[in-house]
């Protein structure tokens, strides 16, 4: 109990230690002394810090979620197809501009969710029979609804006509980050946060395996369906308003674990955490690496995941286990 | 109430419409330690995977404490029936106290996490058990023997009125087949205990009553001597067998033929 308290302050202390950090760096480096400084850090820089701890956060514990949930070391939002198909969703609502707004809410993430959703059942439909699945399996599903989603992208952004605007924002971006990005996700982080922490006992149970689960109270088939729901909604929300940015729900969870475990009650709360840090870190690289050009961080993102993803494969063994 | 534990009455089950058990009736008194024998492929996995309802029956009926499975909810039966599964793989990460606290699930509430009453149980089982030295070693540097073990364990955990546990014995060495047997006859006297066996011997040494099954039917039930006979091991095994008493526990015991 003790051990993971004194990692959670380290956590927070090192994330707003990069965020202070990241607001002073860049192409100008700003001092929020000055006008034009200030105007930099509260208008342009810190909106996007924070948007980009948030999309973290979005990623990461959908990662854990999908993990735990499909019981698959190896799912993450990104390569199971859903970034793609909420892809298509956000770059719909992007290239036919019928925004609209529902309770204040952008109408983009609803795009993104709705197609994200359709992306996850029919990776479900083929990787699973009889309620199983080999992580191969998964990620050869994954990896077929992921190119026909890139296709259909493809044949948006030529159909639209809008090839730049909504292909930088594919690779993945934060420029041009506003608060007005950040008030739209804030909804779906704190509530995908918490509904994910209120299941981590059943995700928990699962560890155990779907019959052990079963036998210990979980209506497994029920939950499975609403945290597929809620990881998809949360990683709808980060692909509207930052494009495709992989791996960060592979990564962050497998390194959470090796530090502090599998239970799910620290593990979602760990990885939140931690993957707010690796994007606003990335965020800060993206943006000052080859200053004054950006690189995608969803570019920067592939770079380190990919690799990683291929070690884990490696190395991995089923259900996070020996 | 009535002092039956589990009242299966004709039922029928099975996968993808294939039946593997065919009417099969009978009861189990509270208090009980019943051992279910019989060939590879005889339906006693499928048995004890429907006295749980991890597959539905297609015909006739289980009565676990005088009510009817299919009306009760997942929670209701997880806190009545524990089920130690045949194989289950050891949680990276976790040590042998977290892993039987995943046994109080079935207690845990929505918007709370384990209370100290969990904890109370979590003890009281390491204690029952006699594992304060492992409780927190990490479950996956455990032998086969110690982690059966944990794993009944963790089945204890989650307070069960009755107990299944699929071939708890198999893969083990003969000192922690004893030990675990020895365990499963103290269970027996506060909760009953359903269990499958190949060994029949062991079987016969520590069981009230077996029930010998064959091709989804039940051949025969009772007393160890009164279903291991001759005939009945022909029967069910196609094997040879002499049956004779251990001349100091008084228990049945085999003698293969040639």
């Amino acid at each position: 109990m003790n051990k993971q308290i004194k990692a959670l302050f380290i956590l927070i202390s090192v994330l707003i230690l990069v965020c202070l950090l990241s607001m002073f760096i860049g192409s100008v480096l700003a001092s929020p002394s000055d006008e034009s400084g200030s105007r930099i850090i509260g208008q342009v820089r810190m909106p996007r810090i924070v948007l980009s701890a948030l999309v973290g956060v979005l990623l990461a514990t959908s990662g854990v979620i999908l993990q735990g949930i499909l019981r698959n070391p190896l799912a993450d939002p990104f390569i199971l197809g859903v970034s793609s198909g909420a892809g298509i969703g956000a770059a719909i609502a992007l290239a036919i501009p019928i925004t609209f707004t529902i309770f204040g809410m952008s109408s983009i993430p609803l795009f993104a969710f709705v197609f994200a959703l359709a992306a996850v059942f029919v990776v479900y439909r083929l990787a699973y029979v009889k309620g199983r699945s080999s992580p191969e399996t998964l990620i050869l599903a994954g990896v077929a609804v992921a190119a026909f989603a890139s296709a259909i992208l493809s044949l948006i952004i030529l159909v639209s006509g809008r090839l730049r605007p909504i292909y930088f924002w594919l690779l993945g971006s934060f420029s041009g980050t506003s608060w007005a990005d950040v008030w739209n996700i804030i909804p779906y982080t704190v509530a995908g946060l918490v509904i994910a922490f209120l299941y981590s006992k059943e995700l928990n149970a699962l560890l155990l395996g779907e019959e052990i689960a079963l036998t210990l109270g979980v209506e497994v088939e029920n939950i499975r369906i609403w945290l597929i729901l809620v990881a998809s909604l949360m990683t709808a929300a980060a692909v509207s308003v930052s494009g495709l940015i992989g791996f960060v729900g592979l990564i962050i969870p497998h390194f959470v674990r090796l530090l502090i475990g599998p239970n799910h009650r620290w593990l979602i709360p760990f990885s939140a955490l931690a993957g707010a840090i690796l994007l606003v870190v990335a965020d800060t690289l993206a943006r000052t690496l080859f200053s004054p050009i950006e690189v995608p961080i969803g570019a920067i993102m592939s770079l380190v995941g990919a690799p990683f993803f291929l070690y884990i494969l490696r190395t991995r063994t089923v259900g996070g286990k020996r | 109430m009535s002092d039956l534990a589990l009242a299966v009455k004709e039922i029928v089950c099975g996968y993808d419409g294939l039946d593997i058990i065919k009417g099969v009736s009978f009861e189990v008194e509270r208090g009980e330690f019943v051992g279910i024998v019989g060939a590879n492929g005889c339906g006693k996995t499928t048995l004890l995977r429907a006295l749980i309802k991890l597959l539905p029956v297609n015909h006739g009926g289980i009565e676990i404490y005088g009510k009817n499975l299919v009306d009760m909810k997942r929670k209701e039966i997880s806190q009545k029936v524990a089920l130690v599964p045949q194989m289950m793989e050891p949680v990276k990460g976790f040590t042998v106290s977290e892993m039987i606290l995943l046994g109080r699930t079935p207690y845990f509430e929505r918007f709370s996490f384990e209370t100290e009453d969990d904890h109370a149980v979590k003890r009281w089982v390491i204690q029952e058990l006699k594992m304060e030295d492992i409780a927190d070693t990490p479950v996956t540097n455990l032998s086969g023997g110690e982690f059966q073990r944990v794993a009944i364990a963790r089945a204890l955990a989650q307070e069960p009125k009755l107990m299944l546990l699929d071939e708890p014995i198999s893969h083990l060495d003969i000192r922690y087949q004893v030990k675990i047997l020895k365990l499963l006859r103290k269970i027996r006297q506060t909760r009953t205990v359903i269990a499958t066996f190949h060994d029949l011997n062991m079987a016969a040494r520590f069981c009230q009553r077996l029930i010998l099954m064959k091709n989804g039917i039940i051949l025969a039930s009772g007393k160890p001597d009164e279903v291991l006979t001759r005939e009945n091991i022909w029967k069910a095994y196609r094997i040879k067998a002499e049956v004779r008493t251990n001349p100091k526990t008084k228990h049945a015991k085999l003698i293969l033929l040639p």
